[in-house]
């Protein structure tokens, strides 16, 4: 006993001394997760992203003119509403003096060249039309009301936060739409259809982004865990002779086999528990693994990709060699499993390897398991596909793995 | 010159058996375009397909006229609100809408939470617009929205692919030189050939010869595959484009040549490579629009190669704008970077191992 146990401290010691070894399995995991948690667990929120965005008001009348009413709106938004927080929009305005076509010119390249995400022009006669729509009950068009008078919002498509603005400043000005015909007695806002939001699956609740990414994040851990850790630890040390010094000992085989199983999976509990101490502790996860299906599916997790890991090493000749599959596998899987996308979109040839994927199987598993997302696949065969991945990687990796250097 | 010939053609042939090097130089950014092709790149998908399910058997006329005026191309009608659930979760369509005559209910799957946001934000504008049409009224304000982006670039995926290209020319130009050399230092075919009159700067000139056609070709390969199968469109400056592909080439080398002198083993110069490529791939806006981090992650990308040679590319493509002052500094930078740094290797990078 002592010896598998010696053989698993080893292992789980050259993983924590090897600084790439510990960057890769610690630090990057951990990077990614940050990383997306911050950029897309706020997408859309007030005081976590902020739009540059330019306005132009070339409606400057009297004080109570519906174009003061728009700029001063805006102007309202681009003030922090919390200390520390970013306010929604950053907003350069023009103080009046420049000459308008010059600046439309400048803020016109400035969205472009992505300087700024939208720029607003509030037309000459816009307070006239406003007035106008109002006197006609903002039922119908006037035949002055052509476009001239109309609110430009200049956007880049193709910039995604470009496209985020405009939709916030829709939102504004619908806001400023509906007030303004409240105000003048033409909307009854007591009668506004309700607007309720409801969450399908089986949580009922909105999950949150660090919910949804934790378990992803902990799953790609675990894959390249396997997929890099057990070749490189098998194939590296029967290259330089290490494995050979174990086979003149007592020990056999199937007692490094054990040890080596003990160590990977020691080394994953503390990968584990340190992804879900930043991400409950830092990122404010509230998802529980804690449960009996969702620690089986973890374990099932890891004893497919450690299969994994020795059908690489049974297929390799060198250590290099393992590590370029390894490499070559690793970024397809990872990226066609939906660990962090959708994948509904794909086409035939490419769910194909989705349906292949044991990733995908285990992902979808375990985020039904601890209630994060609702299944795709029958829970029959998140169990099944990788079970049958380590049955058919064991068979392989018995006949084909060599323990020892060719002489 | 004819050590220079010789070294060419071995460079080249290595190149061309080393299986790893010409999976990341030529599949590896087809693979990532066909992924997030598919995802992201499909022009006539609709932007959100919305299920509708009215309590009442009649179809409102005035819920009609506000959806088919949304901006939804799709809208698909159930007959139960458990077949719309059903609906949403089986991703036939993205979010739902219950009307009962009363109020809008909006159903989400709360697994897409990437993208409820924006489904969230079509949710509103459907409610705002059918509560003034309730009460016989119209928007006061009137909007009109003009694109003023370059005309190539009308999706997210148009500035991915460059960016992609962006990303594949770091890692080539890096894993050139740090793993190349130093793999050549642990065979010892390096010292071998410092003892012939080979010059050093040979080699190195080799190298990157050998590098930069075939990082060129792979780009070229790369464009063409998301034009042809993703109807992307591209209005191309070569000139800029050849001049950047190829400064930045030298300039991803000479970063690689860093790395070469700071780690000996091949293994070890490889993953230090790979480790700098990924950081930076996150942080440089090749995957997720850069405004979308907070302030001081915004800050680090600045700071970032990658970012600039992605905005770089971007132009060079024609499917964003930079100043050309801006451009023609990138690709001075890259070249900078590579002139300065070549020499260095060939000085400290090219010498025999010490033993």
């Amino acid at each position: 006993m002592n010896d598998i146990l010696l053989v698993a401290r080893n292992h789980l010691l050259m993983a924590l001394r090897e600084r790439i070894t510990l960057f890769w399995f610690m630090i990057f995991p951990v990077f990614l997760l940050v990383i997306l948690a911050v950029i897309f667990g706020h997408i859309g929120q007030e005081g976590e992203i902020s739009f540059g965005i330019s306005l132009l008001n070339l409606d400057r009348g009297s004080s109570n003119a519906f174009s003061t009413i728009v700029e001063e709106t805006f102007a309202e938004l681009a003030q922090p509403q919390e200390q520390g927080k970013e306010p929604l929009f950053a907003l350069m305005s023009s103080g009046g003096g420049e000459d308008p076509d010059a600046y439309i010119e400048a803020e016109t390249l400035a969205v472009k060249r992505g300087r700024r995400t939208a720029f607003i022009i509030i037309p000459e006669g816009f307070t006239r039309q406003v007035m106008e729509q109002i006197a006609t009950g903002g039922a119908q068009e006037t035949a002055t009301s052509g476009g001239a008078s109309a609110l430009q919002i200049l956007y880049s498509e193709g910039n995604t936060s470009s496209a985020m603005a405009v939709s916030i400043i829709e939102q504004v000005l619908a806001g400023i739409d509906q007030e303004i015909l409240a105000r003048s007695g033409r909307f009854d806002a007591a009668r506004s259809i309700p607007l309720m939001t409801t969450w399908v699956g089986s949580d009922a609740a909105e999950g949150s982004y660090v919910d949804f990414l934790l378990p992803g994040i902990v799953l790609m851990g675990f894959f390249m865990n396997g997929l890099f850790g057990i070749p490189g630890s098998i194939l590296f040390s029967r290259d330089q002779g290490v494995l050979r010094r174990y086979w003149v000992t007592p020990h056999t085989v199937p007692r490094f086999f054990a040890g080596l199983t003990l160590g990977h999976l020691a080394l994953c509990v503390v990968q584990f528990a340190i992804l879900y101490s930043v991400g409950r502790f830092a990122l404010g996860a509230s998802v529980s693994f804690a449960t009996a299906p969702a620690i089986l599916f973890m374990l099932l997790a890891i004893v497919t990709f450690m299969a994994v890991g020795f059908l690489i090493s049974s297929l390799s000749k060198t250590a290099n060699a393992g590590m370029a599959v390894a490499n070559i596998l690793n970024m397809p899987m990872m990226f066609l499993s939906g660990l962090f996308f959708p994948i509904a979109g794909l086409p035939g040839f490419l769910r194909a390897i989705v349906y292949i994927n044991p990733l995908s199987y285990l992902a979808d598993g375990l985020r039904a398991n601890i209630g994060v997302e609702s299944a795709q696949f029958s829970p029959l065969l998140t169990v099944l596909i990788p079970i049958a991945w380590i049955a058919v990687a064991t068979v392989i990796a018995s006949w084909r793995l060599k323990w020892d250097v060719s002489t | 010159m004819r050590a220079f010939r010789s070294l060419l053609i071995s460079e080249t042939r290595i190149f061309a058996r080393d299986v790893v090097a010409l999976f990341f130089t030529f599949l590896f950014p087809l693979i990532f375009i066909l992924i997030f092709g598919f995802i992201l790149g499909d022009v006539d998908r609709p932007i959100a397909r919305l299920g509708l399910f009215e309590v009442s058997l009649e179809e409102d006329a005035a819920l009609r006229d506000v959806l088919s005026s949304s901006g939804l191309d799709l809208v698909s009608r159930y007959a139960s609100a458990d077949e719309l659930a059903s609906g949403i979760l089986d991703r036939e369509v993205d979010f739902g809408l219950t009307w009962d005559g009363a109020s809008l209910a909006f159903s989400y799957d709360p697994s897409r939470v990437q993208e409820n946001y924006a489904f969230q934000q079509i949710a509103r504008g459907i409610t705002d617009a059918l509560n003034l049409r309730a009460q016989g009224l119209s928007s006061v304000i009137r909007v009109e929205k003009e694109h003023v982006g370059t005309e190539a670039s009308t999706r997210w995926f148009n500035k991915m692919v460059p960016g992609i290209i962006a990303f594949s020319i770091l890692s080539s130009g890096l894993f050139a030189i740090s793993g190349h050399l130093t793999g050549m230092k642990q065979r010892r075919t390096l010292d071998r050939l410092l003892v012939t009159p080979m010059p050093p700067v040979a080699l190195l000139a080799a190298i990157a010869a050998v590098r930069l056609v075939i990082v060129y070709i792979s780009t070229l390969i790369t464009l063409l595959l998301s034009s042809v199968v993703f109807d992307l469109s591209y209005s191309i400056d070569w000139v800029a484009y050849t001049l950047l592909v190829a400064c930045a080439t030298i300039g991803m080398m000479g970063l690689g040549t860093v790395i070469a002198l700071v780690v000996r083993r091949p293994s070890s110069a490889g993953n230090v490579a790979n480790v700098i490529a990924m950081v930076m791939m996150f942080l440089s806006g090749i995957y997720f629009p850069i405004e979308f981090m907070p302030r001081f992650l915004r800050a680090v990308s600045l700071a970032l190669p990658l970012r600039h040679l992605a905005d770089g590319m971007r132009y060079a493509t024609g499917v964003s704008d930079m100043s050309q002052l801006r451009f023609w500094l990138i690709v001075g930078a890259f070249l900078a970077a590579g002139i300065i740094l070549f020499p260095v290797l060939a000085r400290y990078a090219v010498r025999p191992q010490r033993t």
